[in-house]
């Protein structure tokens, strides 16, 4: 569905430079720090920017020079941008029935009564989980072959985040071809949501893994300082510094269950990974 | 295209207040002053209501959400100017048709047909200002592009002054050139008008479809 093929685009110091494959039907999570190039990745990728080196193919078409009716089948949800607040749900239906052949009016209508979008209302008087709402049933009412959201639940409370992936995982079931593309840095919307995950760090990628093995044989491990020195480094990762001595992740949790009895050893999350892979040592 | 033209029918009618406003300004031009100043007055505004609608697409960084919508960058800038002059048509026809109630109830002999190519001749000219406007809002933004429209007047005014000024001792030859555009007859003047506005808007269309492609969002 999406090849990106050795993308390059630099922003004074900033440079995003990667690589990945998202298959059909594969939900793929980007996450990472603030500032480790996962919104320019997305503008990319919708021909929102053009990039300085590589190239990236929507089903086999270079993303910048995709046509309208090719755009169709892409739905997405920016995290700061979205229709003029000057207009209103009613409005916004009349605009997505006119631009989209595949727009479901009665699907969208019904989702936006049921998260609590009022209709008349002026979009600059919705709260921030309102606007969100808005934005991720805006994707996902005209059947996208390819969702991308970039950070659809940030800055939100629990009830709101959880109504966005619910409704997210609502469309996934429905539309079971569909590939998704999300970014996030609440690790756990995307340990819910994705098949694999990719961490990127300063622009480039440190991590891509399935998510199933992620959370299946990774762990972190917590050791004296003493400990640590005996400690097989085999197979770690990456490690901090604490006051008690190290936290280390590893990808071999197995190992160190079987060869260090008594060792602290808690399953690995993408939290974990996102702390230690690019803050540890 | 009609998902956009949908947008921008949407936005400008958000503004409710503002049109009724301007409505009722007219509406009383229309009842107490003489001439078709009032014709150039509305189709003004209504070119600058549906130019306003790019600064409205940009507020709070709406551009990169509206270009991931299916349509390509040139669609948007055509859209634009076909918005614009609908817009113009549409408040040109407020304008003429205020005018001659005005000039009925006033019995000032309002004659509509015999005015009809100086009338018609305001939109071709006026949209000239859309052709100004549209590129500098899509290369500048609505607040640089305040600066630039400055410039732009600024050079005009010079323009106009060194002209004055170079052509000062001469006026037989602008006498003559008046009374010769004076003896054409109106159609042929309103048709060169037209073509001339219609090419230059043209290349303006030409330069705004090359920013929106450079564009980043």
């Amino acid at each position: 569905m999406v090849i990106v093929d050795n993308l390059v685009k630099t922003y004074g110091s900033f440079r995003l430079d990667l690589s990945m494959e998202i298959s059909d039907g594969a939900v793929t999570g980007i996450v990472g720090k603030n500032g480790a190039g996962k919104t320019t990745f997305i503008k990319a990728l919708l021909g929102l920017i053009r990039p300085d080196e590589g190239r990236i193919t929507i089903n086999g078409r270079e993303a910048s020079m995709l046509t309208g009716r090719e755009k169709a089948s892409i739905g997405a949800a920016l995290s700061e941008s979205g229709f003029s607040a000057y207009l209103r749900v009613k409005d916004v239906t009349a605009i997505l029935s006119k631009m989209y052949p595949t727009f479901d009016e009665e699907y969208f209508r019904k989702n936006c009564r049921a998260q609590g979008l009022p209709e008349d209302k002026r979009i600059s008087e919705f709260s921030t989980g309102m606007k969100a709402k808005l934005r991720v049933l805006s994707a996902i009412s005209h059947r996208a072959e390819l969702l991308v959201m970039d950070e659809p639940t940030a800055g939100l409370d629990v009830q709101a985040r959880n109504d966005i992936l619910d409704l997210l995982r609502q469309y996934l079931q429905e539309n079971e071809n569909c590939s998704v593309l999300i970014t996030s840095h609440i690790s756990s919307d995307l340990e819910s949501l994705c098949d694999d995950i990719y961490l990127i760090h300063d622009g480039k990628i440190l991590l891509h893994e399935d998510t199933d093995v992620l959370l299946g044989s990774y762990a972190v491990l917590k050791v004296s300082e003493e400990a640590y020195e005996k400690l097989d480094k085999s197979y770690i990762l990456a490690g901090r510094k604490e006051a008690f001595g190290y936290t280390c992740l590893t990808r071999e949790k197995q190992f160190y269950a079987e060869n260090y009895p008594g060792m602290v050893i808690e399953n690995g999350s993408v939290d974990d990974l996102i702390l230690l892979m690019t803050g540890g040592h | 295209m009609r998902g956009l033209i949908e947008k921008d029918l949407r936005l400008t009618f958000s503004r409710r207040q503002t049109l009724m406003i301007f409505l009722v300004m007219a509406v009383i031009m229309g009842g107490t002053m003489d001439g078709s100043f009032l014709v150039g007055y509305l189709t003004m505004l209504g070119t600058i209501i549906a130019v306003g609608t790019i600064s409205y697409d940009e507020f709070d960084n709406g551009f990169a959400f509206l270009m991931t919508l299916p349509f390509e960058r040139k669609t948007y800038v055509g859209e634009k100017y076909l918005f614009c002059l609908f817009m113009e048509a549409v408040s040109w026809c407020a304008g003429v048709l205020i005018y001659c109630i005005g000039g009925l109830i006033r019995h000032s002999g309002v004659n509509p047909v015999s005015e009809l190519p100086m009338l018609l001749s305001l939109i071709p000219v006026l949209f000239l200002s859309v052709s100004v406007f549209i590129p500098l809002l899509l290369k500048y933004g609505s607040e640089k592009s305040r600066v630039a429209l400055f410039l732009v007047f600024g050079l005009m005014a010079l323009l106009v002054f060194g002209t004055k000024q170079v052509m000062s001792g001469q006026e037989q030859v602008l006498q003559g050139l008046v009374e010769t555009l004076d003896a054409l007859p109106e159609a042929l003047v309103f048709l060169v008008i037209t073509a001339v506005c219609g090419l230059l808007s043209f290349l303006s269309y030409l330069c705004s479809v090359r920013i929106m492609e450079k564009k980043e969002f």
